[in-house]
C-alpha cells in the first residue's frame, strides 16, 4: 500500500506543478494555455536526449531542458497569446494554444520517435528500493522547492508584486507605468521554467514520450479546479488530492475508473465549489 | 479560318488525345488504396508494412504487372485517426474508384473503416486482429490476412496452460477499447478450459508504477503474468516491477513485448529473461539457427531498401508483402477486377503460399485465411533481423 501512496503523491505532484504552471500564466494574462503540459514533456525529451544520447552531465542537460521550456514558453506568449489577445476578446487563445501543443507534439514524435524512452537515472540508487526510489521522490521535492520559491517571488520580490499588480488589475497596472505585455511574456517564461525544472524531475517516472503533454495539461486544470483557480496553495492541495485519489481508486477498483474519477473530481467541484478549495468566490458588481 | 480558330481547334484536338490517353492509361492500371498510419503514436508497424507492400508492388509491377495490367498504388496517410481513416478510405471508394483496399493498419481505424468500405463493396484486405472486422454476411468482401485477437490468444494460454503448466494466471490489460476486450477474452477462453485466473485487471496505458498491481498479483498466488497491451511503456513497468521485486516467474503475452524499444526501457537487461510473447512461425529461428526460407529470400532481396539493417519485426514487413500477394491471387484468378468475380475467386483460395503465413486458405463462410500452424511462441530478449527464438518447449 506504501508503494501506492507514493505513487500517487508523486503523480499528484506533477499534477500539482501542472496547475502552478497554469496559475503563473493565468495571472497576468487569464489564459489557461494548452500548451501547460507541453512545457514538461519538453524538457522531458530534451533531458533524456542531452544526457542520453549526447552524455551531456545530468546538471548540464538540467540547464539545457530548463532552458529549452523557458524558451517554449516565450515562444507560446508571442505566438500564441500576444497577437491574439491584442485583436479578440474572444476565448480564441484556447484555439490558438491547441493548435501550438499540437505541432509541437507532432514535431516531437516525429524527431523523437512515437515510442516512450527511458531517462538516465540521476543519482546512483539501486532499482530494489521499492518506494524510496528517486523517480517518486525527486518530482516530489522538485515541487516543494517550487512552491516555496513561488512564495518568496511572489512575496518578496519587485516583480513578484508586479505581477500580483497586474494579475489584480492590469489596467490600473499599465496607467502606472507597469509594461503589462511583457510581464505576460515573462510569466509565460517562468511557467516554462517551472515546467522545465519538474518535467526533468519527473522524467524517471513518465519516460521521455512525446504525448505526456495533453494528458498533464488536462489533469493539470482538473488540480486547478480543484484546488481553487489563482491559489498556488490550492494548486498544489488539489495536484496531491487528484494524485492520491485516482490512484488508490485504481488500486481498489482497477483503471477502468481512472479517468472517470477524475473527470468526475472536475464535474463535483465545478458544481458544488465552482471556486475549488482554496480559490475567491467571484461576486459579479452590479 | 481565322487563326485563332485554328488555334482553338488544335488546342482542343491535342486535350481530347490529352484525355483520351490518361484515361486509356488509368484503365489500364490497378488501384489498390492502402491506408496506412504512416505518422502518430500508431506508425511503427505501419511503416515496416508499408516497405512489404511498396516492394510487392514494384516486383509485381516489372514482372508486367496483373494479367498485363500495372499496379497504381494510392497511399493515404491516416495517422492512426479513425476518422481520418473513414475520409480517406470514402474518397478511395468513390474519387480514386481503387480496386482494393489494403487496411487500415490498426484496431481502432479498422472498426470505423471496415463497415464503410463494405458498404460499397469495394474488397478489402484486413491487416487488424480484432476478431469483429470479419464476417462473411456483414462484409462478404473483408478478407483478413493476419492472424485474428483469438488466435494470439488461444495460442498464448496454450503455451502457459499446457507447456509450461502453470495454472494460477494473473491477467494485465489496458483501459484502451483492446486491452479491456482481450483481457476480458483471454479470461473467458481460460474460463472454458475450466481454468479461472487468480488476479485480472485492467490499468490505465500511461500508469506510472505497476508495482502495486505485480504485488497483488504475487498475493493472489499467480505463478505467471500474462499482459494483453499493445502500450510499449506499460509492458516495460510491468517487467521492471516484476524485475524489481525479484519475483522471477514467466511473463507470456502480446508482441508489443518483444518489440526493440521495451530494451531501453527496462531497469536491467536481465528484467527480459522468462518473456515470452506470440510471434510467427515464418520469422522464428529454427535449432539451426535459420528462418524459413520464403521469409530468407524475401529479407535478403529487401535488405538493400532497408540500407542493410532490419530493425523492426520482420512479420510487418511480411504481412504487407503477402497482402499484396492476396491481391494478385484474386484478380490474376478472377481474370478482371469486378468486385464479385474478386469476392468468388477468394472464395475458392485454398493453400495458397505465403511468406508471412505458410499458406492462406479462404471459404465461401471463412474470411481468415490465417491457420493456427503459422503461429509460434517466442522468446521475447532474442530479437535478430526482425526475427526471435523460440520459446522452450
Amino acid at each position: 500500500m506504501l508503494i501506492v501512496l507514493v505513487t500517487g503523491l508523486a503523480m499528484g505532484a506533477l499534477y500539482a506543478a501542472a496547475a502552478l504552471s497554469y496559475n503563473v500564466m493565468y495571472s497576468t494574462s487569464k489564459v489557461l494555455s494548452v500548451t501547460t503540459g507541453h512545457l514538461f514533456m519538453v524538457s522531458g525529451i530534451v533531458g533524456a536526449y542531452l544526457i542520453g544520447d549526447l552524455k551531456w552531465h545530468w546538471f548540464f542537460g538540467l540547464l539545457g531542458a530548463v532552458a529549452t521550456s523557458t524558451v517554449f514558453g516565450l515562444i507560446t506568449e508571442f505566438v500564441a497569446i500576444r497577437r491574439v489577445l491584442a485583436r479578440s476578446d474572444e476565448h480564441l487563445w484556447l484555439l490558438s494554444t491547441l493548435a501550438l501543443a499540437t505541432i509541437v507534439q507532432q514535431g516531437f514524435g516525429l524527431w523523437w520517435g512515437t515510442e516512450p524512452r527511458p531517462f538516465p537515472r540521476l543519482i546512483p540508487q539501486d532499482f530494489s528500493d521499492g518506494a524510496w526510489d528517486q523517480r517518486f521522490w525527486l518530482p516530489i521535492g522538485a515541487v516543494m522547492l517550487i512552491v516555496i520559491a513561488l512564495e518568496f517571488f511572489y512575496r518578496r520580490t519587485l516583480f513578484g508584486k508586479i505581477f500580483m499588480a497586474v494579475s489584480e488589475d492590469p489596467f490600473a497596472a499599465r496607467a502606472r507605468g507597469v509594461a503589462t505585455d511583457r510581464i505576460r511574456a515573462l510569466s509565460f517564461a517562468i511557467a516554462g521554467l517551472l515546467g522545465g525544472f519538474v518535467g526533468f524531475a519527473a522524467a524517471q517516472l513518465t519516460y521521455a514520450y512525446f504525448s505526456l503533454g495533453l494528458s498533464l495539461t488536462l489533469y493539470g486544470f482538473i488540480a486547478l479546479a480543484a484546488g481553487g483557480m489563482g491559489s498556488n496553495m490550492g494548486a498544489l492541495a488539489g495536484g496531491v488530492l487528484l494524485g492520491l485519489l485516482t490512484s488508490i481508486a485504481t488500486y481498489f477498483f482497477g483503471g477502468s475508473y481512472q479517468q472517470t474519477i477524475a473527470v468526475g473530481l472536475l464535474m463535483a467541484f465545478l458544481l458544488l465549489k465552482p471556486e475549488g478549495l482554496f480559490g475567491n468566490r467571484n461576486s459579479r458588481i452590479v | 479560318m481565322l487563326p485563332q480558330k485554328k488555334l482553338l481547334r488544335g488546342l482542343s484536338a491535342a486535350l481530347a488525345l490529352y484525355a483520351l490517353t490518361t484515361s486509356a492509361h488509368a484503365a489500364d492500371t490497378i488501384k489498390i488504396g492502402w491506408l496506412s498510419s504512416l505518422t502518430g503514436a500508431l506508425s511503427s508497424a505501419a511503416i515496416a508494412e508499408n516497405q512489404g507492400v511498396q516492394f510487392a508492388i514494384d516486383q509485381i509491377n516489372k514482372s508486367g504487372g496483373i494479367n498485363g495490367r500495372q499496379i497504381e498504388l494510392l497511399t493515404r496517410d491516416t495517422a492512426g485517426d479513425p476518422t481520418k481513416a473513414v475520409n480517406l478510405a470514402n474518397q478511395l471508394i468513390h474519387s480514386d474508384k481503387v480496386a482494393f483496399i489494403i487496411g487500415p493498419v490498426n484496431s481502432g481505424e479498422s472498426l470505423a473503416t471496415v463497415p464503410i468500405v463494405a458498404r460499397s463493396g469495394t474488397p478489402n484486405i484486413v491487416i487488424s486482429t480484432v476478431d469483429e472486422l470479419t464476417d462473411p454476411v456483414k462484409y462478404p468482401r473483408a478478407f483478413r490476412v493476419i492472424s485474428t485477437n483469438e488466435q494470439w490468444i488461444k495460442n498464448a494460454n496454450d503455451y502457459v496452460t499446457k507447456t509450461l503448466k502453470k495454472s494460477k494466471i494473473a491477467i494485465i490489460g489496458d483501459n484502451t477499447g483492446y486491452g479491456v476486450a482481450t483481457a476480458k477474452k483471454a479470461a473467458a477462453l481460460l474460463e472454458a478450459q475450466g481454468i479461472k485466473p487468480v488476479y485480472s485487471v485492467v490499468v490505465d496505458a500511461n500508469k506510472t508504477s505497476l508495482t502495486d498491481e505485480v504485488t497483488k498479483a504475487r498475493e493472489a498466488g499467480a505463478d505467471v503474468i500474462m499482459p494483453w497491451t499493445a502500450a510499449t511503456g506499460l509492458l516495460a513497468r510491468i517487467l521492471n516491477a516484476r524485475g524489481d521485486m525479484q519475483w522471477n516467474v514467466p511473463v507470456v503475452g502480446h508482441p508489443a513485448i518483444m518489440g526493440t524499444p521495451i530494451k531501453a526501457l527496462l531497469n536491467m537487461p536481465s528484467y527480459w529473461d522468462n518473456t515470452y510473447s506470440v510471434g510467427y512461425a515464418s520469422t522464428t529461428y529454427d535449432n539451426s539457427g535459420k528462418l524459413p526460407e520464403a521469409t530468407q529470400k524475401l529479407m535478403d532481396e529487401i535488405r538493400p531498401k532497408l540500407d542493410g539493417k532490419i530493425d523492426f519485426t520482420f512479420w510487418w514487413v511480411a504481412m504487407g508483402y503477402d497482402a499484396v500477394k492476396v491481391i494478385e491471387h484474386a484478380i490474376g484468378t478472377a481474370g478482371s477486377t469486378d468486385p464479385q468475380a474478386i469476392q468468388a475467386a477468394l472464395e475458392k483460395t485454398q493453400n495458397l503460399k505465403g511468406v508471412y503465413s505458410p499458406y492462406y486458405s479462404y471459404g465461401p463462410k471463412s474470411r481468415n485465411g490465417f491457420p493456427d500452424s503459422g503461429i509460434a511462441i517466442n522468446r521475447a530478449n532474442t530479437f535478430k533481423d526482425g526475427s526471435f527464438d523460440r520459446a522452450p518447449q
